[in-house]
């Protein structure tokens, strides 16, 4: 299996056969693993994930390769580019599945209800928290990730996600107890 | 992967906030994969991954999406079914068919109409050719009249001397 970083941009979007099926080659295994963890929540069949994978393959060298024209080599690895776009292909080719194949009268009536919650919540002012900490409280709290995975997506130390943390939750306190006093 | 306990009381407080506002507006519009990816390898400014942080904070899907990303990047791959890498294969043709593709309708057209005389042109230039050819072809027939043109030559310049010696025995010249 050839690597993704060897293959040749250029011939590759002008067409080049020998150099797509390399990059097909080079390519399989992290467009298969994608399609298969973004496809898993939609309980879809194997014929699924392989149309799914196909349709990756077929945004690259539709319109004359012009999604792969977008790609930026100086900006962004080209597997990671690739993940974007297979995990964004397979979601809308899920999404276009269910719509076409499940009846309404399928659905859980649960699935559909929207909760009533009166819940008043407190606004957080703009500008208290940065982009870095209110996301890293979602992680947290909303989703509940530990720190070794969210320091693994921001590339960053465990410690400072903690800190990040902590930081952020002094804030909102001090905040909040000013209001309130 | 290690579990950190956070104090209830901190996500509780968490938990009673609205983040909406914060987030919406801060997301100036969509990000593009091609931001995205440049992000998920940590390769933007600190005001760019704010953009980028901003709006997947704000976004639950995207937040599952670099998550789940992050973790398959960071990981080896299993190999994917043969048959996923023929049909992708498949999907780009040899040059000669997508020149053949490319080609207008008009090209098309006159295909219809011109690919007959033209068979039927081969045939004859063909036909005339091995005709010619079994007939000895140009060198044979050449060569059959330079070989007349010198005997024709020969026998008259033998007729001219055998005449001169009977003149020259019938003559006085004895």
């Amino acid at each position: 299996m050839s690597d993704l970083n060897q293959i040749d941009l250029r011939a590759l979007a002008v067409g080049n056969k020998r150099t797509w099926d390399q990059f097909v080659l080079a390519s399989t295994a992290l467009i298969n693993a994608v399609v298969r963890r973004s496809l898993s929540t939609y309980r879809l069949s194997e014929e699924d994930v392989m149309d799914a994978a196909q349709d990756v393959y077929v945004r690259l060298c539709a319109n004359d390769y012009r999604l792969l024209k977008t790609y930026d080599p100086a900006r962004a690895g080209l597997s990671t580019w690739l993940a974007v776009v297979a995990r964004s292909s397979a979601i809308d080719h899920a999404r276009r599945r269910r719509q076409s194949t499940t009846p309404i009268d399928d659905v859980p009536e649960t699935a559909l209800a929207v909760e009533d919650r009166h819940v008043e919540k407190l606004k957080i002012p703009e500008g208290l928290l940065t982009e870095r900490q209110t996301l890293i409280l979602k992680y947290l709290y909303d989703e509940e990730r530990d720190v070794a995975e969210i320091a693994q997506l921001l590339k960053i130390d465990a410690q400072t996600v903690r800190s990040t943390h902590h930081k952020a939750l002094l804030r909102l306190r001090e905040h909040f107890k000013e209001e309130s006093s | 992967m290690t579990t950190d306990r956070i104090p209830k009381t901190d996500k509780e407080l968490w938990q009673s906030l609205s983040t909406g506002p914060v987030a919406s507006d801060a997301v100036p519009g969509t990000v593009s994969d091609m931001d995205f990816a440049a992000w998920l390898e940590g390769r933007l400014s600190e005001t760019q991954s704010a953009h980028i942080e901003a709006a997947v904070a704000a976004n639950p899907e995207m937040r599952l999406a670099a998550m789940e990303l992050a973790d398959i990047l960071g990981m080896p791959l299993p190999a994917a079914p043969a048959r996923m890498a023929v049909r992708a294969q498949a999907l780009v043709g040899f040059e000669v068919e997508r020149r053949v593709a490319n080609r207008g309708w008009l090209a098309g057209l006159l295909d219809v109409f011109a690919m007959p005389r033209a068979v039927m042109a081969a045939a004859t230039v063909i036909v005339a050719i091995s005709g010619f050819m079994l007939g000895g072809g140009l060198g044979e027939s050449y060569a059959q009249e330079k070989v007349a043109s010198t005997t024709q030559v020969v026998s008259l310049t033998q007729t001219q001397q055998t005449n001169e010696l009977t003149s020259f025995f019938t003559s006085d010249g004895i």
